[in-house]
């Protein structure tokens, strides 16, 4: 799979040839110094942005080819997402927050279910707190909440303990720990060498290529 | 426990609810851009008021006179428009028979000759800032038959007699203004024609008229001949009221052309006067309604720039949404929402302002220039608070497009990286 950029005449290879594949309950860090590449490969797999070369299976469906479109009704339900930058919104409390996906796939807000995620993210007895009463490590596990909200297939995470101390950060992986144990794929780049080591396949980017790839037991 | 997620039919609302939650995040910018399109919506409420309160009262106030055609000297056709109606300073008068000339045309259903005089008010003859009464000579059959609505005030009084010289009718106004009942005396100064000096004179109140909304209200009335002497023009008249067998534009035209005959008379039309008065203020009109269209474009660029920028600061969040979901429709269904949540508040409270400030509107306007009219000319009715709203909802959709559409092209991932 490639991703080119064309910029005037010159073409900026983000990615160029990758081929990998990430099974259910697995998960898988991504490793690379600034340009290797990570972003782009994020933005791919979270259908976010179409490969100029190669193709794509998301969920045993092939997004390529895929417009922008057609590329949201493939992330709804299957992928979810969370980033360095958690984005709560201020107003809503936790357990809006979490239920916002509901809102955008047209679905009923469910008290029950979004009490049982929370439940799993720890943040149960924070429900109707907002975000600004919160740690940096509970607004994180809030936006975790939100992307298992939708019981997605696939779980894309990008520097999700970038913004967060060794011990929350621990902490975070712990959780993605027991959701692959759910049966949970997820995807995670990172800067942090300790972290990303925790994966079960550890993928080293650079130059829009994979470096070496290794599995861990 | 059934923990199937089901379909939501109150999308809307929730996004509706979204908005208002958005907007309470920066109160006081929301208020403010609130408070910029209730101030435009007050204004052009306020002017729809005006418009459509000026005509009624235009209308009410020549209908209420009672007859079609006046028949005056001539003179300045604006001073003929206000002359019935807020009386007038620069009087002139008709020659005694042109009465005796015109009262016998066939095409005349009913004519009533009206002496208008303007008297210093008691007590005011050495004050700096003198008040004025409009003194009003009448024939009281001819007069009453052209106006069957004018009614004592419940047991005060009575018409005077034709040959009475003491006696007056006051107008509803007059009299409260005077503090007078039936029986009181009436003091004025009256200068007679001919005199430099003003005369004190003193009539005896024989009846009040109750309340007509006209300008009959501020009126005293007092019998023709005794006016006609008071004021030392035995045989003049000021304004000879008319009604036509058959009115309309023909007959009248006819009519005119048969009377413009005599060199001293012009014949206007209530119409024409209605025509002339609605003009004259037309200007005015047309120069705040460009002040209020002015103020309701700078209303939605305040609203635009307060969208564009509550856009630009949840870049962050609006990549999440649409990470998490959110198409590009809901993100624009949003923000278009949050747009017409702020015009729709505007103009509510525009329209109360508007609904509760029409009397300072009008005590503005009249201070600023009287037409001559009785009754509300600020008739801020439902039906233009309606427009308003209804206009501020068209206006707001169109000032949503424009922010909607750039959180909508966000794309998610550099959104995500921008709004850190």
């Amino acid at each position: 799979m490639k991703r080119h950029y064309h910029r005037g005449s010159e073409t900026v290879k983000a990615l160029d040839g990758v081929d990998f594949s990430i099974h259910s309950g697995e998960m898988v860090s991504v490793l690379g110094p600034s340009g290797s590449g990570k972003t782009t490969l994020i933005n791919l797999l979270s259908c976010l942005d179409a490969p100029t070369e190669g193709t794509m299976t998301v969920a045993g469906k092939s997004v390529t080819g895929l417009s922008e479109d057609q590329l949201v009704e493939v992330r709804r339900g299957v992928l979810g997402f969370v980033f360095q930058q958690f984005h709560l919104l201020p107003t809503l409390t936790v357990m809006e927050n979490v239920e916002l996906p509901l809102t955008f796939l047209g679905l009923k807000p469910h008290p029950q279910r979004t009490k049982e995620v929370l439940k799993l993210v720890g943040l149960l007895d924070r429900a109707s707190h907002l975000p600004k009463e919160l740690s940096g490590g509970q607004m994180q596990r809030v936006a975790i909440a939100r992307a298992l909200m939708i019981e997605p297939k696939i779980l894309v995470a990008d520097e999700p303990t970038g913004n967060l101390d060794k011990a929350t950060g621990e902490s975070i992986f712990g959780l993605f720990k027991e959701l692959t144990q759910k049966g949970l794929a997820i995807i995670i780049t990172t800067h942090n060498m300790a972290f990303g080591y925790e994966a079960d396949r550890v993928m080293t980017l650079e130059d829009g290529k994979i470096l070496k790839e290794e599995k861990r037991v | 426990m059934d923990t199937r997620l089901k379909e939501d039919h109150f999308t809307l609302f929730r996004y509706v609810s979204l908005a208002f939650k958005n907007l309470r995040r920066r109160m006081v910018r929301t208020a403010l851009t609130i408070s910029g399109v209730g101030l435009a919506v007050a204004m052009a409420v306020s002017l729809g008021g005006f418009v459509m309160g000026y005509q009624g009262a235009i209308n009410r106030s020549i209908d209420m006179l009672g007859f079609q055609v006046m028949i005056m000297a001539k003179g300045c056709p604006y001073e003929a428009a206000t002359l019935m109606l807020k009386g007038g300073t620069g009087l002139m008068y008709l020659p005694g028979d042109t009465y005796e000339k015109v009262k016998n045309d066939p095409d005349i259903e009913s004519i009533t000759p009206i002496f208008v005089g303007i008297a210093l008010k008691e007590g005011t003859a050495k004050d700096s800032e003198k008040t004025f009464t409009i003194i009003n000579g009448i024939d009281v059959p001819s007069f009453l038959s052209m106006k069957p609505w004018l009614k004592f005030q419940s047991g005060s009084g009575r018409w005077f007699s034709p040959q009475s010289r003491d006696e007056v009718v006051l107008g509803s106004e007059v009299a409260a203004f005077e503090h007078r009942q039936v029986g009181d005396s009436f003091e004025a100064n009256i200068t007679p024609y001919g005199n430099t000096e003003a005369v004190y004179r003193q009539f005896k109140v024989v009846g009040i008229l109750a309340q007509a909304g006209t300008q009959d209200d501020g009126t005293v009335f007092m019998p023709l001949d005794s006016a006609r002497s008071a004021f030392n023009r035995p045989r003049q008249l000021t304004i000879l009221g008319l009604k036509l067998k058959q009115f309309n534009a023909a007959t009248m035209r006819d009519f005119e052309n048969k009377w413009l005959k005599l060199p001293e008379v012009q014949v206007v039309s209530l119409q024409q006067v209605k025509t002339t008065l609605i003009s004259l203020v037309a200007t005015a009109q047309t120069m705040i309604a460009a002040v209020a269209v002015i103020a309701v474009i700078v209303a939605l660029i305040g609203v635009i720039n307060t969208i564009l920028m509550s856009v630009y600061e949840r870049t962050g969040e609006i990549g999440i949404m649409k990470a998490i979901g959110a198409r590009r429709g809901d993100i624009f269904q949003l923000i278009w929402l949050e747009t017409l949540v702020i015009c729709l508040f505007g103009s509510v409270i525009g329209s109360i302002f508007a609904w509760f400030g029409s009397g300072l509107v009008e005590k503005a306007i009249r201070s600023l220039a009287d037409f001559g009219v009785s009754g509300s000319i600020v008739l801020i009715t439902p039906g233009v608070v309606g427009y308003a709203i209804l206009g501020s909802a068209v206006l707001g959709f169109f000032a949503g497009l424009y922010p909607a559409w750039r959180a909508a092209s966000m794309r998610p991932v550099e959104s995500i990286r921008e709004g850190v």
